[in-house]
């Protein structure tokens, strides 16, 4: 079956689709709910650099924990590799006698393909979790690596268990199918010699692992059984029992909504043991390096090591939500999946992967160490296109884009060549939809017949039309002067948008510059993988913006996350200036205006709103435009604002199936109240939704939350 | 009106559904165990092969924790720590003064355990086992006990 077919059969599965959508909706809320009790972000910056350090030191934790490890009775044991690693484990089933082994669950055991080996020589292995014992029974990989079974229904399992048992089962009943886990694994856990389990800490202070468990199987593997192995990656290595403590604080709460999981265990050497010949425990330690060792040097990718196996990059991804973690993943599901795979497992599947993620920084927002997964996949995606050679896409680009003039005489040229084509109201309405094939779920824009840069000669006549004479009572007139950055999107395709904002402007008495040199942000350019060209845009960009301004603003949140950072991140110092003036509209009419209810009219329209990724996540703005559609109409709230539209640029276009199911998505909660109005800050998000809702034949209308700012003006000057 | 160490303990405990049986004293203690023995029952052979010493597991908890409703429960010894795993009611025995406010705070104790010069087992313990591995619908009582009640002594004037 083809990737993409997969997909398709996948968002038809309405088992799943339910399934992940209702578990998006409730783990969020339950994230949020313990979250309000602890500093959230001040612990996930504790995790980050205490991660940081511990990769920066791998060696030496390695050596400290290995000494305290084995003064207390243990054996550790260090595997190069995932061969290397299975041969240790099933040389210690061998020197022990071992017949019948349990197992809780283990990312790692998983990575190294650890079940096939050990069976392959005569040995019995049962998978002691719930969910990992039903896609054993099943031959399956987990879908998730906290919840493996996420997508099967209880009908499934049932008939799994029926299957193992030779029993009738319950078909609905969950508890009753829980219980029969726990009489099925209950002898399988006292009959078996050595339990294998993974470890969520490996404190080098002390030599000790810590185990994070809910169900109690992970207690009984390493107790019971007189030989325990515990398999690790490196980089679960972390210097103090403090850094532990602290990281259990996230873990849980990420995880599960959980303020602790039922059971955390602290090991710490070999215990007395009844059953064992020696009274004590037999217990090895073994340490995966697999690349762990090489990749902790690496300046962008050792990042990974915050990684504490959570598993809420998945449980927030709009694509995982849709596609489910067979197609979001490998050996590891979601954000992270697609960066481990890259790096360790398969690379022909993380190039299939990675180009699934839409970029809405979700990931990044909740994880438990702030790793920069999106950034991380957008550079295994470059990587990617500069192994394959150039695309005629990225070729075209390149050379479109290299200079401004060229640039925009192409946009000029394609607006005369969809003439016939154009609708009145700016969608491209004559082509047969046929011709768009799976992108017909939206309706595409046209470009403007004037683009702003155009209509700005003319400033003069469309600005004076309205009255904008001071009215004394309630008019501001403020000594700000700033450059506007339009961005392609809104030059050409929206250009009524930057009039709206214009009128704002000029209502405040704002001074605007508009500097003709300016050209696309490149934002299109880096998510092509054409990193130079993108540098080149960007260096003329910052040239066109050398003047004295107070700000430089701009109405596209992406263009405005792209200026802010991956300028400054990319050219440093040379970038720093510029990036530091750039400003979403919002942000500035809000925070550095100051406007507030008492500057505006207060229309009728009631107005919902979408938090476009790049505005909330990616700049961290979340009241400003809350704040002044309150002031200027009436905010409507409605579910889900800050989840993905499904745009992602270029994005869309390859997976048109799942970007039309998060539009769908988006629109019905948009409309699941009674708001004439969906304002954004974002042209993407526009596109794609203003497409989507005269698709679908919306009631609703899209606009720029500029543009209901300019309504209310409008409304009060007309009083 | 500030809530004490107790208080929250108890509150973090019931939400993650442990049942907490606040009592003055040691005596007290001891009796509330026997009525929880006779109330669930001391079949010691309901477990499977392994005898155990009853239906009910119960043993003595070293610390707790406030904010996360945890009892800490040094297992070193084997047969103590199956107590806490195998019966399907488990019961913790825990004193008020015991309380720490956070898991943080417990790094100390830990510590003093990890570093005796012997190899050591401490399990943190905050309700009964539970699942949500069969379409995320939540079930308590997995391997581990199907209950747990948290003896508090000195837990309420
Ligand atoms: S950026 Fe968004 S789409 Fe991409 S992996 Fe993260 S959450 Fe998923
Ligand atoms: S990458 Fe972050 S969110 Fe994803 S599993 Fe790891 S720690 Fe959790």
């Amino acid at each position: 079956m083809s990737y993409a077919h997969e997909i398709e059969e996948a968002l038809k599965d309405g088992f799943l689709r339910r399934t992940l959508d209702k578990f998006a909706v409730e783990y969020r809320a339950g994230r949020d709910r313990v979250f309000a009790e602890v500093d959230e972000r001040a612990l996930i910056q504790r995790i980050a650099d205490v991660k940081d350090d511990a990769a920066r030191r791998m060696e030496e934790l390695y050596e400290k924990f290995r000494v305290e490890a084995e003064k207390r009775g243990a054996v550790v044991h260090r595997a190069k590799d995932a061969a290397e690693a299975r041969e240790i484990i099933a040389a210690i089933a061998k020197e022990n006698d071992v017949h019948k082994i349990v197992k809780s669950k283990s990312m790692t055991a998983e990575e190294i393909g650890l079940n096939a080996h050990i069976e392959a020589a005569g040995i019995e292995v049962n998978e002691t979790d719930l969910g990992e014992w039903i896609v054993q029974l099943r031959h399956e990989r987990p879908s998730h690596m906290v919840m493996p079974a996420i997508h099967l229904s209880r009908g499934q399992v049932a008939d799994e268990f029926e299957k193992a048992t030779g029993r009738a089962q319950d078909h609905e009943d969950v508890h009753k199918l829980v219980k029969t886990a726990r009489a099925e694994l209950r002898p399988k856990f006292l009959a078996a010699d050595m339990g294998i389990s993974g470890a969520n800490f490996l404190i080098a202070e002390t030599g000790s692992l810590a185990i994070v468990t809910n169900e109690g199987n992970g207690r009984l593997v390493n107790t019971l059984p007189r030989v325990h192995v515990a398999l690790a990656g490196l980089d679960k290595l972390i210097p103090t029992l403090d850094d532990a403590l602290s990281a259990l604080q996230v873990l849980p709460r990420n995880a599960t909504g959980q303020r602790l999981t039922s059971y955390v265990t602290f090991i710490d050497g070999a215990t007395a043991c009844a059953k064992s010949p020696t009274g004590r425990k037999i217990l090895h330690i073994v340490l995966l390096d697999n690349g762990r060792a090489d990749l902790a040097r690496d300046p962008l990718f050792s990042q990974i090591y915050r990684c504490v196996r959570c598993g809420a990059c998945a449980n927030v991804c709009p694509v995982f939500r849709l596609v489910g973690g067979h197609r979001m993943g490998h050996v590891y599901v979601g954000a992270i999946g697609l960066v481990l795979t890259y790096l360790y497992h398969d690379r022909a599947a993380a190039k299939k992967l990675c180009q699934n993620c839409v970029g809405c920084g979700a990931c990044k927002d909740v994880c438990s160490g702030g790793i920069d997964l999106p950034r991380l996949i957008q550079e295994i995606r470059a990587r990617f296109a500069k192994e394959d050679g150039e695309p005629v896409a990225s070729r075209l680009a390149r050379y479109a884009m290299r200079k401004r003039p060229t640039f925009h005489r192409l946009l000029k040229f394609m607006r005369f060549a969809q003439k016939p084509f154009a609708g009145k109201d700016g969608f491209v309405r004559h082509l047969p939809m046929a011709l768009f094939g799976k992108q017909g779920f939206k309706s595409l824009p046209a470009l403007a017949k004037k683009s702003f840069r155009e209509l700005w000669e003319t400033r003069d006549s469309w600005l004076a039309a309205r009255d904008s004479s001071p009215r004394a009572t309630n008019q501001k007139h403020l000594t700000v002067k700033i450059a506007l950055f339009a961005g392609c999107a809104l030059d050409f395709s929206l250009p009524h948008q930057l009039v709206a904002a214009m009128k704002v402007f000029a209502h405040f008495g704002v001074e605007v510059e508009f500097p003709m040199e300016q050209t696309c942000c490149g934002l299109p350019l880096v998510t092509l993988g054409e990193k130079e060209t993108a540098l080149d845009v960007a260096r003329q960009n910052i040239a066109a913006f050398v003047g004295e301004y107070d700000a430089i603003v701009t109405l596209c949140a992406s263009c405005a996350s792209h200026l802010r950072h991956w300028y400054k991140d990319t050219l440093g110092a040379e970038a720093e200036a510029f990036s530091a003036k750039v400003i979403d509209f919002s942000s500035f009419v809000h925070d550095m205006l100051g406007l507030t209810e008492k500057d505006f009219t207060r229309l009728d329209w009631k107005v919902a709103y979408h938090a476009s990724c790049h505005l909330c996540r990616a700049l961290g703005v979340k009241e400003a435009p809350r704040a002044l559609i309150s002031a200027a109409a009436h905010y409507t709230p409605t579910p889900e604002e800050e989840s993905c539209c499904g745009f992602g640029g270029s994005w869309s276009f390859k997976f048109p199936e799942i970007s039309k199911e998060l539009m769908h998505k988006k629109l019905d909660n948009a409309c699941s109240g009674d708001a004439t109005h969906l304002a954004l800050d974002c042209p993407g998000c526009t596109i794609q939704l203003r497409g989507g809702a005269d698709r679908e034949k919306r009631k609703i209308q899209v606009v720029h939350v500029a543009e209901v700012l300019a309504a209310s003006l409008e409304a009060g000057g007309a009083k | 009106m500030e809530k004490t160490a107790t208080d929250l303990f108890i509150a973090r405990a019931e939400a993650a559904a442990a049942q907490v049986h606040a009592v003055p004293d040691e005596a007290a203690a001891a009796k509330e165990v026997e009525a929880i023995r006779a109330e669930k029952g001391a079949d010691g052979g309901a477990h499977g092969e392994r005898a155990l010493p009853s239906g009910v597991g119960v043993v003595r908890a070293a610390k707790g924790i406030a904010q996360t409703g945890t009892c800490i429960v040094v297992t070193d010894d084997e047969a103590l720590r199956l107590e806490t795993m195998l019966p399907e009611v488990s019961v913790i025995l825990l004193n008020s003064a015991d309380i720490l406010p956070d898991l943080p705070s417990a790094a100390p104790f830990l510590r003093a355990e990890q570093t005796q010069g012997r190899a050591s087992y401490v399990s943190f313990i905050t309700g009964p086992s539970r699942t949500a591995d069969i379409e995320r619908v939540s079930a308590i009582g997995v391997h581990g006990p199907l209950e747990l009640h948290i003896v508090l002594i000195g837990g309420r004037p």
